[in-house]
């Protein structure tokens, strides 16, 4: 099964680089980060569920100091300070975190609910679990990560029985509160998206120079694919770099345009596929660790193909978040792979139920 | 085990609810994805096949570039122009084949246009010729129609209408190089860089590559626009509609301190010679003429110049006309440099002015013999007579009393040695040589025997025109800080001057003196230049030449000195300093014959011609901008800039 997953990444990359004609070395660049990916994913379904279990914790800590560091002594690219300079290679801890946050949530609903059960007040550790590392990458700033990291971690606390009328009250407060994050937490970039955004979802004309500019080229190249597209590098629109990104966050517009609404919902399909199996494997697992980590995984990587395809759409404010394994970039893949390689895991390690011997 | 715990039905049932929100998601993303791509196809297809209204990018129109008064120096003007779509076109060649019936292509070109056409994007046009004559354009306006993809059409170019007058203070605006666009997207993240190289991709579209029109390149561009083109089937623009929120942003006016006319005159009065002069308002520093010539016309390069005639410019060594002369230009500054000597003993207390030393025409030091220019000597001479006479003699003693690093401490004071920040690209420190110096760069100790050399202002000291200019405006404000300014309402450039310590009024009145009496005392070496010829006000000045190469001692015997005979390549420069009226200094000059020879009779006469052009023209009155800083004195800061 993992490998029948990792033949759908493959064939998937294909189509990427097919439609990435851009700088011709790029490519190829992309598929060797791939096999360096596909080697990460075998790695990491190849290690028991139950090391994974016992690493939760360590790697959880571990990262956060990571983030600490960055947070000092990151270097700084693209406006962000992300990047940690360790030796001859580059990291960033924020994407690691997306992965160990998911261990360490895993790790303590498996202890908590075989200790004990119920109640609400076992969610608040959680929730610090999450805030923690939220906060200092909110800092950096990496509004995308951050996102993805409440939205998997909220999944998790879901999953893990909150209360429903807890959500409720949640939601309630969060729709509430959004006019004081857009006045007093954003940033003015980050706030110019989300006049941009609204401004193109009312259907005003918007600053054609920047994101609205993005968009809009965007929803026409989108729109101009049909059902089934211009054909192989007959994109009028991505040929001739009308979209900024298209290689990265934007890439779905590519393919879009050149192949058309069948190409492009069949895509999502097989991705929705691909996270049902995730599901279905997180629900055959017999212990709560590897039920969550499975469950968190998926969560992390449908969170990034649901937000990077709404973005592109103009559904939602475009916020830097990359479509998995699809986007030109080295760490989502790394990070895509790893939490496929999570799943992996879990199903190879599905009988293990991993009594702690408490 | 599984489903045994209630923990693990709540999961479960948990899971299919995130599930099915999760597909609900997906559901609504393939819902959005159908709105688009197959109802609203059509909408999107026609804009993306530029049917129907499209919008072209509109790059902004550049800022005037203006002298003092408002007259412009770098303007822009509509030009004929004929551009081919290879997209537009089913036959490219026969395409440029019919249209070299009209204008001549050559076969190479056609090949060059139609490889050019390739290397970008189909959509864009491929300029053919872009300065159609008025008969050209008339006629090949009538030959488009019946050629699909050829465009005719008036487009703005950037033109330069005194020509080569301000080539090197204005630069020139070219193309968008990839090392330009590199340079002009520094420090933007991937979305501003798009935009940047996509606006500099634009036909229209040019940079500033040197002088004001690159470093105030910000100021001057403008903001981007749009263009509201209804367009048929072809691609040909039905019409266009007006949307003043689309139009893109003018770039601002920028103002130079410079008198266009006096720049002019400048220059003409040089003729054939190569030089370089620049005139100072000593009151506030505006540099009112900043000549270099011969020069290179700047309306060749907007367009791109050929490489043939660029190899010209280039290639010819020796009158350099591709380079700056009065900024880019160092000279030793041969005995102009005898005020700051004069100076810095009077400083150091070596030397009271009144006290006489005897010139026999040579100095001995050491095993050595140094010369005087005069070789018959001019006998005792005191500092006002040695200043007027240029004694070598005088000059030589003093230094040695005193050493180099006084001379390099009074050097930087008067603006040596330090590049003066403009907002021009170029510019040279010159170099004031010192022991640390010479350690520096030549690894060994500074020889007496060289400042001997620097007191005559020859040797390692180096000075430009501009710096000269500089300390001519400080001697004559009498030791005030005078700071050169060429941006009168523009960008302010940030000048960091180190060394603005003013100079000893009492000092400055001696040398005010001794220039007083090189053009109008007996025993001067440029009394014919004195007279300004405007009935009244005199000029104060002072010779030097700059020695090219060294006199052997073999010619010496030989008698050949002066250089008919020599090769114009090894003559000397001719140098001259000035500011004028003697009596209420307004002005202040330096000018360089290049091989002129000698200050006197080449330099002196050109100086004084363009001072008083100065003089008549009133070239330091009040401008046709508002001086929004501090001037004078302290220099400006703040005000406008970026």
């Amino acid at each position: 099964m993992i490998c029948a997953m990792a033949m759908i990444g493959v064939a998937i990359l294909h189509s990427a680089t097919f439609t990435n004609p851009e700088e011709a070395g790029l490519p190829m660049r992309q598929a060797t980060r791939f096999g360096v990916a596909f080697v990460v994913l075998l790695v990491t379904a190849m290690v028991p569920v139950r090391w994974w279990f016992w690493a939760a914790w360590p790697s959880y800590l571990a990262t956060l100091i990571l983030l600490v560091g960055v947070e000092f002594f990151g270097t700084t690219g693209g406006g962000a300070q992300r990047w940690l300079q360790i030796g001859p290679i580059g990291v960033q801890p924020s994407e690691f975190m997306k992965v160990t946050l998911t261990l360490a949530l895993a790790a303590y609903y498996h202890k908590r609910w075989n200790d004990y059960s119920g109640g609400f007040l076992i969610h608040l550790p959680a929730l610090g679990l999450i805030l923690l590392p939220a906060a200092l990458i909110f800092r950096q700033p990496d509004f995308g990560t951050t996102l993805a990291l409440f939205a998997s971690g909220g999944i998790l606390i879901f999953l893990a029985g909150l209360w429903w009328r807890v959500i409720m009250a949640i939601s309630v407060a969060a729709v509430a509160s959004i006019p004081a994050i857009y006045f007093f937490v954003l940033q003015d970039y980050q706030r110019e998206r989300v006049d941009t955004y609204l401004a193109q979802l009312t259907g005003q004309s918007v600053n054609v120079m920047d994101d609205g500019y993005q968009i809009e080229q965007a929803k026409i190249a989108i729109g101009s694919g049909g059902w089934t597209g211009k054909g192989y590098m007959e994109g009028t629109q991505s040929q001739l770099d009308y979209i900024p990104e298209q290689h990265t966050d934007f890439i779905l517009t590519v393919l879009a345009e050149e192949f058309g609404f069948l190409v492009t919902s069949g895509v999502l399909v097989l991705w929705m596929l691909i996270l049902g199996l995730g599901m279905a494997i997180a629900l055959r697992a017999a212990s709560l660790f590897a039920r969550f980590a499975a469950a968190g995984a998926v969560a992390t990587v449908a969170f990034y193909i649901l937000f990077n395809v709404a973005m592109v759409l103009g559904l939602v404010p475009v916020v830097g978040v990359p479509l998995p394994l699809l986007s030109y970039g080295g760490t989502v893949m790394i990070t895509t792979a790893a939490c496929f390689g999570l799943v992996g895991a879990v199903h190879l390690g599905r009988k293990d139920p991993i009594n702690t011997g408490a | 085990m599984r489903g045994t715990r209630p923990v693990d039905a709540m999961f479960n049932r948990r899971a299919m609810i995130a599930a099915g929100g999760g597909a609900m998601l997906f559901g609504g993303l393939i819902t959005r994805l159908f709105q688009l791509q197959i109802m609203e196809h059509e909408r999107f297809e026609v804009a993306a096949a530029e049917n129907g209204v499209r919008l072209d990018l509109a790059p902004p129109q550049r800022g005037r570039i203006l002298d003092r008064f408002g007259r412009p120096l770098a303007a822009h003007r509509q030009a004929g122009r004929v551009s081919f779509v290879r997209e537009q076109s089913d036959d490219i060649a026969r395409l440029l084949s019919k249209l070299s019936d009209q204008i001549e292509i050559s076969p190479e070109q056609q090949a060059r246009l139609i490889r050019d056409s390739r290397r970008h994007a189909s959509f864009q046009p491929t300029i053919v010729r872009s300065e159609l004559s008025y008969e050209d354009f008339s006629r090949l306006s009538v030959l488009a129609p019946s050629l699909p993809g050829l465009q005719v059409e008036m487009a703005p170019t950037r033109s330069y209408p005194r020509g080569r007058d301000f080539a090197h203070v204005l630069g020139y605006v070219a193309k968008a190089s990839e090392t330009d666009l590199v340079r002009l997207s520094e420090g933007a993240n991937a979305q501003e860089r798009a935009a940047v190289r996509r606006l500099f991709k634009h036909p229209d579209m040019r940079t500033g590559r040197s002088g004001v029109e690159r470093f105030a390149e910000e100021w001057l561009r403008g903001e981007a626009g749009f263009r509201k083109l209804e367009t048929n089937a072809a691609g040909r623009i039905i019409r266009e509609f007006d949307d003043p929120s689309l139009a893109p942003k003018p770039g601002r006016d920028l103002y130079l301190t410079v008198d266009a006319e006096l720049q002019k005159f400048a220059i003409d009065r040089f003729g054939k010679e190569s030089g370089a002069a620049v005139v100072l308002d000593i009151e506030t520093g505006d540099i009112l003429a900043f000549v270099s010539t011969p020069a290179f016309d700047p309306n060749d390069f907007v367009n791109g110049i050929s490489s043939a005639d660029y190899a010209v410019l280039r290639d010819d060594v020796e009158y350099s006309p591709l380079y700056h002369k009065a900024y880019d230009g160092t000279y030793p500054p041969g005995s102009t440099f005898k005020m700051v000597v004069a100076a810095a003993a009077l400083e150091a207390g070596v030397i009271d002015p009144n006290e006489r030393i005897y010139c026999p025409g040579h100095y001995r030091f050491g095993n050595n013999t140094w010369h005087c220019w005069k070789h018959r000597g001019h006998g005792s001479v005191n500092m006002h007579w040695a200043i007027k006479g240029s004694c070598d003699v005088y000059f030589y003693e003093i230094a040695r009393r005193m050493g180099i690093e006084k001379i390099a401490d009074i050097s930087k004071r008067f603006g040596f040695g330090q590049r003066w920040e403009l907002g021009l690209t170029g510019g040279r420190s010159g170099v004031v040589p010192n022991d640390e110096w010479k350690r520096a760069t030549r690894g060994e100790p500074w020889y007496e025997g060289e400042t001997l050399n620097v007191g005559i202002g020859q040797g390692q000291v180096s000075t430009s025109p501009l710096q000269l200019a500089v300390m001519s405006a400080r001697i004559a404000a009498e030791g005030k800080v005078i700071t050169p300014r060429i941006i009168g309402e523009g960008p302010r450039p940030e000048s960091d001057i180190p060394f603005d310590a003013p100079l000893d009024p009492e000092f400055m009145k001696r040398m005010k003196a001794g220039m007083y009496g090189v053009t109008s005392e007996a025993g001067g070496t440029a009394l014919r230049s004195g007279d300004l010829g405007l009935g009244g006000p005199r000029l104060a000045g002072k010779t030097g030449t700059s020695q090219v190469r060294r006199i052997s001692a073999a010619e010496r015997r030989s008698g050949i000195l002066k250089g008919g005979a020599i090769d114009r390549r090894l003559r000397d420069h001719a140098l001259f300093v000035a500011y004028a009226p003697h009596d209420d200094p307004k002005y202040a000059i330096s000018v360089i014959v290049e091989h002129g020879e000698g200050g006197s009779k080449a330099a002196a006469p050109v100086a004084r011609d363009i001072i008083a052009e100065a003089l008549r023209l009133d070239a330091r009155r009040t401008p046709a901008y508002t001086r929004t800083a501090s001037l004078g004195g302290s220099g400006g800061a703040g005000g406008g800039g970026r």
